[in-house]
């Protein structure tokens, strides 16, 4: 019983991490366009900013601001000076942010170091539940998941800019028409998406190794997420991490982490081939 | 007359010795230095240990050449990246080689690039291989100066059960061939011991996320695991492991935590963390604390972290000199006949060549915090049977 309870915790946890993870590129890639090849990056941005605090002896929750305004600065340049002239071209976009990547890592080794970084844990500890002895940060962590996706699935759904930006994905050339300006709107929803990952990433900062390559990790299974949830909608991010984080949980729980690794891949292969729109598709 | 012949012969004695001694000398050697290829990772997951094998090799050749250099003649190292697929190294290699005409090579890098070289040097050229392995190497011409499985755990596993109570014994690495081969070999040590196997698992390199591990680590009922995960794997798991609170209870033993594996586990997920390796930086001895002040006074105090695999470079061009110091050659057949029982001292202590394998002190290491404290020294380990 209780290792059902630990198994069903970590199902739920590697669910909503990922979903966090892939909002970002949901967002850049999903309703933008752009094949955001730096989206790891962001995380990684987002992870070095609880270091600095950390080193400046400021409390973890201050990293929450840095990592923003960082994302968001390097965000609006990258927009203003690259994306923005390669929106509609997304195969540029993927050439273009993959070398923004390089670097972005290379910048980062270069201040920081090629080095491990350790970031403590700002709620160490254990707590019971179900049963099942969890890490506390991580109880901590789901319940506030769960808050934000709820926040952001009803203001996407009721706010005005939502509605714009359904407009605008739909067909660009009408928004414009009726008075959107996409120009702006595009911006904004590129460091929206950046600065999601930023906060993805000091989310995650404690429980994960920190250095310049993190990045890498959080690209791929972002990607399989969109592939297999569809693209456009909140819905389909949560259903894409739910079936990509589950049967990696519950096949190496069964089996092995081979067998779960596998086991994504065949998943995401399939969805490719057989239904390239995803589960949830826009159209 | 006689005190002609004296003033005679002095003078000869004196332009002999400027010849021998003054700069004279050093314009001679440098016409025709030893040439050392020096082959480490700068770029790929290696890449990390790139900077401090780099200064480690600095230190020995400025040392050695200090000292005379290898066969009365000054060393010239020359750099390669050997972090990249075999195929790469192989090229890399051969540039230094036919390119540079490089006399001899030192390599800290994994076994697939060896098994490449090996096949390209076909026992042609010396060569050195420095970092931890699985064991097994047995070509002409190479000396293997890194742990085997059997010197890292033989002695230790004993040592976990008496001193740890480790009895029940989980297995976890990446999935090639040095975990597989470390783990067949700790089987029999914790069968030894007394000691049984509750589980075993190979993970991908692409593995971020160790969740169900520990749950089936928990399961088992483990209360020691031996861990063979590398460098990102390795933090990745470490700090999940202290997370969940395992490591409380259960004790950790790794035959790859270095200091920057260390570091990145952190300060407070690394109780109850063992290290078992031929070299750590802080190892109280009079050597070892001599060329930690050296890398220190040389690189400074940013320098990068010393480690095991970066200061194996160090120790592979002191191994290279003995043995041709002592065949008086760099021909690879007077040196695999000098090899036996060849013995050099170095920051990891003695060290003395069987079957081409160095039989050396192994230090059993505890986390304390973000560093190695060393709880255990095994004298005059063996590296086991290789050529079989």
């Amino acid at each position: 019983m209780e290792l059902v309870a630990l198994q069903g915790l970590n199902f739920v946890y590697i669910s909503l991490t990922l979903a966090l993870v892939a909002l970002g590129l949901a967002v850049v890639f999903g309703l933008l366009g752009v094949m955001n090849m730096a989206h790891g990056e962001f995380v990684m941005l987002g992870a070095y900013s609880v270091l600095v605090v950390q080193n400046a002896g400021l409390p973890f929750l201050a990293a929450l601001p840095l990592a923003l305004a960082v994302c968001a600065a390097v965000g609006w340049l990258l927009e203003f000076f690259v994306i923005r002239h390669l929106y509609r071209r997304p195969f540029d976009t993927l050439l273009a942010t993959w070398g923004l990547a390089i670097l972005m890592r290379e910048i980062v080794e270069a201040v920081f170091g090629r080095d491990y970084k350790s970031v403590n844990q700002s709620l160490p500890g254990t707590v019971e539940v179900l049963g099942a002895v969890y890490p506390a940060y991580r109880v901590v962590l789901m319940a506030l998941m769960v808050a934000f996706f709820a926040g952001l699935f009803l203001w996407y759904r009721r706010s005005n800019t939502g509605a714009r930006i359904k407009a605008m994905v739909s067909n660009p050339a009408l928004a414009t028409a009726v008075g959107v300006n996409t120009a702006v709107l595009a911006r904004g929803a590129f460091i929206f998406g950046v600065c999601m990952a930023g906060l993805a990433g000091v989310a995650l900062a404690p429980l994960v190794r920190v250095e310049p390559y993190m990045g890498i990790d959080y690209l791929l299974s972002s990607f399989f997420i969109l592939v297999v949830g569809g693209l456009g909608s909140l819905a389909g991010l949560l259903v894409g991490s739910t079936v990509i984080g589950g049967s990696d949980a519950i096949v190496s729980a069964i089996t092995s982490k081979t067998g779960g690794y596998m086991t994504v891949l065949i998943i995401s292969i399939l969805f490719l081939w057989l239904r390239p729109n995803g589960i949830v598709s826009r159209d | 007359m006689k005190r002609r012949t004296l003033l005679k012969t002095s003078t000869a004695a004196a332009l002999l010795a400027m010849t021998f001694a003054g700069p004279v000398t050093s314009a001679f050697a440098a016409d025709d230095p030893v040439k050392v290829g020096i082959l480490i990772p700068q770029s790929g997951p290696g890449g990390l240990f790139g900077p401090s094998s780099k200064n480690s090799a600095e230190l020995a050749v400025e040392e050695i050449n200090a000292g005379g250099g290898i066969l009365g003649r000054m060393v010239e190292p020359f750099y390669a990246d050997v972090g990249g697929p075999p195929s790469d190294a192989i090229q890399a290699a051969l540039k230094l080689w036919k390119g540079e005409k490089v006399e001899a090579f030192i390599g800290m890098h994994d076994s697939a690039v060896r098994g490449a070289l090996d096949n390209l040097f076909k026992g042609q050229v010396p060569y050195i291989y420095t970092p931890v392995y699985e064991g097994g190497e047995c070509a002409d011409g190479v000396y293997v100066l890194g742990e085997t499985p059997a010197q890292q755990l033989e002695p230790v596993i004993p040592w976990m059960a008496e001193n740890k109570g480790a009895s029940k014994w989980y297995l976890i690495g990446n999935d090639y061939s040095w975990p597989r081969d470390t783990n067949a070999a700790a089987k029999t040590y914790i069968e030894a011991s007394g000691g049984t196997v509750v589980g075993e698992e190979y993970l991908p390199f692409t593995a971020d996320n160790f969740d169900s591990n520990l749950a089936k680590i928990k399961d088992s009922g483990a209360d020691a695991v031996l861990v063979t995960l590398v460098g990102g794997a390795s933090v990745g798991f470490n700090r999940a492991f202290a997370s969940f609170g395992l490591s409380d209870d259960v004790t950790r033993l790794g035959t790859l935590i270095e200091e920057n594996t260390l570091a990145g586990i952190g300060a407070e997920n690394s109780q109850n963390l063992f290290s078992s390796a031929g070299y750590f930086a802080n190892i109280d001895t009079e050597p070892a604390k001599k060329f930690a002040d050296a890398y220190k006074a040389k690189f400074g105090d940013d320098a990068p972290v010393l480690n095991s695999l970066g200061e194996s470079v160090y120790d592979g061009l002191l191994l290279l000199k003995a043995i041709a110091d002592k065949a008086g050659s760099l021909d690879v057949a007077a040196m695999d006949k000098a090899a036996e029982g060849v013995s050099y001292s170095g920051p990891r202590g003695e060290a003395t060549l069987e079957q081409r394998h160095t039989t050396k002190d192994i230090y059993l290491a505890e986390a304390n915090g973000a560093d190695f404290t060393v709880v255990e020294t095994f004298s005059k380990v063996g590296a086991g049977d290789n050529c079989q």
